[in-house]
């Protein structure tokens, strides 16, 4: 048997719905079978997937209970071989999992996804943050000012009460009943410091972001909150979210 | 004599080497964990590598694949490896997956002439990426095959002569691997070339009465410390460290278990010199 099909079958063996015998492992005098020496590993492969989940996506876990979480996270192991070197990235499609497995309760997708970018934001790349000094020096300048925010920076929309649910567990208590927002809320995500951080936007605030992540001058920002709220003064309203995104260290240079 | 004793840094012990100096003389990092964007573990890792020595060790080349090498991985690890200036870099001799899946285990070899060739032709590719020798480790099986043509350390010699990498041996894997394939550990320590073996590791293990699991969630149990005295006359003075994956106790304990690594290496190694 040459090491490439020896390889093939061992990795076969380990996707396999079962651990059943063969042939190539060698039958040992003492100790194990050589079924029960390839159950080691079968075991061992799934076990550790399912820690990884635990580990990536512990407020959706705490949420669903361990049997629930155990028999979905097991399910996507026997689903999803993992394609990454780094096992931290192995829930990447967990979230998208769970809403396909759970189409009545989309809260805990919204969870799932919430812990996964959470996840990713604490080892996402660094950059140096704008201050307010570098502001005014770049609008002293007078051309156009664009903005680049944190490359931790992500947004999540949420439909239900998903934000309250994932604070209660983190704080150890009790999560709320579940329901639907009157209207969806967009999660911003990201770095401050060594830790990740979230908050919920007001709709003019996630137009704002949206605007910088695709990279809109400034000017072009404010043009298009103006036509999109024509109610709300909007030179104040900017001049106050800028404030706010430097302070929270959402806008690098 | 006694310098040159580490342990594993753990994210659990950051501020105790952040907050004063520890009787530690170097520190193993995963490299894996560091292969990161940004955030807190670089941070962290650049704070503690400007107090301590350093070795990378990683989990994931997997250097028996059929398949070679993953380019990206190497040329992640290489960024690290620049960035910790470590005193070597380890990776195990096993392999974790083929044709772009990972199995994230440690996956032992057919010991043939054919995994000698691939492992060779790996190692080369590792190294020329590295620009140094690869240190590779045995790693603990449960599992032998049918097709293999040489034992364990006649393999790790073999590799070892092919590439000039150097060899990071983990006592407690020997005993592991000894105990579930009923070979004498003795024999293969003494047939690992003395001057290959750039490491040790020790650790604990999970006796399940017919057959041993490789757990590192333990202190160094009896037998591996015999074992490690063994190891000791063979191969002399080796820099050595206590691996402890899970179940992870304070650092003061484990600094406690690294000086009975000193103290019998100390022993060991004074009465061979009497000798
Ligand atoms: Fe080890």
């Amino acid at each position: 048997m040459k090491l490439a099909e020896l390889q093939n079958d061992f990795q076969h063996a380990l996707f396999d719905t079962e651990c059943k015998g063969v042939d190539w492992i060698s039958e040992s005098a003492r100790g194990l079978s050589a079924r029960d020496r390839l159950d080691i590993y079968y075991n061992a492969y799934r076990i550790r997937l399912i820690d990884v989940l635990l580990d990536t996506f512990a407020h959706t876990a705490i949420y669903l209970g361990d049997d629930w979480f155990n028999q979905l996270a097991g399910d996507y192991v026997q689903t999803h071989p993992s394609i990454h070197k780094n096992i931290g990235l192995y829930g990447k499609d967990f979230p998208c999992f769970l809403a396909e497995q759970l189409p009545e309760d989309k809260e805990i997708s919204e969870l799932a996804l919430m812990d996964w970018k959470l996840r990713r934001a604490f080892d996402g790349a660094d950059s140096a943050v704008m201050i307010q000094d570098d502001l005014q020096q770049l609008a002293s300048e007078g051309s156009s000012i664009y903005l680049q925010p944190v490359p931790t920076l992500t947004m999540c929309t949420q439909h239900f009460n998903t934000l309250d649910i994932w604070n209660a567990i983190n704080q150890g208590q009790t999560p709320p009943v579940v329901e639907p927002l009157p209207e969806p809320i967009d999660i911003l995500i990201w770095r401050k410091g060594y830790s990740p951080h979230f908050r919920s936007l007001a709709r003019i605030e996630s137009v704002a972001i949206a605007c910088v992540c695709s990279g809109g001058a400034l000017e072009a920002i404010g043009a298009v909150l103006e036509k999109d709220f024509p109610d709300v003064d909007v030179a104040i309203e900017f001049g106050v979210m800028l404030h706010r995104w430097l302070d929270e260290e959402i806008i690098s240079i | 004599m006694t310098s040159g004793f580490g342990l594993g840094l753990r994210t659990q012990h950051y501020n105790d080497f952040l907050a004063e100096p520890q009787p530690v003389d170097w520190l193993e990092v995963i490299s894996d964990n560091y292969m990161v964007e940004g955030g807190k573990p670089l941070v962290m890792l650049d704070k503690i590598r400007a107090n301590y020595p350093m070795v990378m060790h990683g989990v994931s080349m997997s250097i028996g694949s059929i398949n070679g090498l993953d380019k990206e991985y190497l040329r992640k690890l290489k960024i690290l490896e620049q960035r910790v200036e470590p005193m070597w870099v380890s990776d195990h001799l096993c392999w974790s997956g083929v044709h772009g899946r990972n199995l994230h285990d440690l996956l032992p070899l057919p010991y043939t002439q054919e995994a000698l060739a691939v492992v060779t032709r790996n190692v080369e590719q590792a190294q020329e990426v590295l620009q140094r020798p690869l240190v590779l480790e045995n790693v603990s099986s449960y599992v032998e095959y049918e097709q293999s043509e040489m034992t364990e350390w006649e393999f790790l010699r073999e590799v070892y002569k092919a590439t000039g990498c150097r060899l990071l041996l983990d006592i407690n894997n020997i005993y592991v691997s000894s105990f579930n394939h009923g070979f004498s550990p003795i024999k293969f320590i003494e047939g690992v070339p003395v001057e290959s073996v750039t490491q040790f590791h020790l650790a604990g293990h999970l006796n399940n009465g017919d057959h041993l699991i490789d757990t590192h969630d333990h202190p160094v149990c009896d037998d591996v410390w015999d074992l490690y005295r063994h190891a000791l006359l063979h191969f002399g003075y080796v820099p050595t460290m206590i691996e402890r994956d899970d179940n992870i106790p304070s650092l003061p304990e484990l600094i406690a278990e690294l000086d009975v690594a000193r103290a019998i290496a100390n022993d060991v190694l004074n009465k061979k010199i009497a000798l």
